[in-house]
């Protein structure tokens, strides 16, 4: 923020170059394509256990678990996280290492 | 067994010698279908990197989906979209989450055992409570894909079931740790 004002003051130029080149790689990081976390509706899981994982796991405040748990079992599927394609992979692994049945796919395919 | 009840940091209940038997058996079960027979092998410590590397060059891990219908449900494909990405997934994580399941079952039955044929109530110290969830979880998904149990109205019907058929017992089994499961998480 202070290098893009001073830059309007002084030469300009370079400056101004500097600013755009280093903010490049954020605004990727910003338009790359989120992963998600699908947990699908089954009917042997606990619905007190479902939610269990979800305040265990996800540390989600038990209003926000229990929601997603009931999305899980009245719509059938629910995205219980979003992030980058490794974060999703830990999330995925974790969730069936708990007996969750759990997929993950890019966001802009549910 | 009563509900679980919860004082000073352990989790307590009573099994009969009849139900210590019962869930040990089942978890010895399910020990043996997770670690292909050999449980020993996952149980082992975790190897080194370099290790792990050269074996996974000499021989490529899993990555197909497993046949039996048990194994595919608690291993389940990651991408469903996409079967390159799902086969790269199971080469990756599917030992790891075979020895998980193996660690949190001796967890689970090391408790049993010490209540020697339930002579003395069960102990559960609530930093072992996870592993005996994941287990009760496993061998409930288990015991619900030997039944069909596949969708509500499958478990439903099963609930109906006259005394005589060969079901019966398997459900009773079934509804008994779904109880257990239920009154462990209330006494969290």
């Amino acid at each position: 923020m202070v290098g893009m004002a001073e830059s309007g003051g002084g030469v300009g130029v370079v400056p101004a170059g500097g600013t755009a080149v280093e903010e490049r790689p954020a605004d990727e990081a910003l338009l790359q394509t989120p992963w998600v976390t699908i947990v699908w509706d089954d009917p042997v899981n606990l619905m007190s256990y479902v939610t269990h994982v979800f305040v265990t796991y996800f540390h989600y405040p038990k209003t926000k678990a229990h929601k997603l748990m009931m999305q899980v079992h009245t719509e059938g599927k629910s995205v219980v996280s979003t992030g980058s394609r490794e974060e999703m992979e830990r999330d995925v692994t974790a969730m069936q290492e708990y007996g969750l049945w759990a997929t993950m796919q890019r966001a802009d395919s549910t | 067994m009563k509900k679980f009840s919860r004082r000073r940091g352990v989790l307590t209940t009573t099994f009969s010698g009849y139900e210590v038997e019962l869930l040990t058996s089942l978890i010895l079960q399910l020990v043996e279908l997770v670690s292909d027979g050999k449980p020993e092998e996952y149980l082992s410590p975790a190897p080194d990197a370099f290790d792990e590397l050269v074996r996974d060059l000499e021989e490529p891990g899993i990555r197909s989906e497993p046949e039996d219908p048990v194994l595919r449900r608690l291993f389940p494909t990651a991408y469903p979209q996409d079967a390159g990405a799902a086969a790269d997934f199971r080469r990756f994580t599917e030992r790891d989450l075979r020895s998980k399941k193996i660690t949190d079952a001796s967890v689970v039955l090391r408790r049993l055992a010490e209540t020697e044929q339930g002579a003395h109530p069960l102990r559960i110290p609530l930093a072992e409570t996870e592993s005996w969830l994941r287990t009760l979880t496993s061998v409930r998904l288990a015991v619900a894909t030997r039944l069909g149990i596949t969708d509500a109205a499958a478990a439903d019907a099963l609930n109906d079931l006259p005394e005589e058929d060969p079901r019966s017992f398997l459900v009773s089994v079934y509804d008994w740790l779904g109880f257990a499961e239920e009154t462990l998480i209330s006494a969290m």
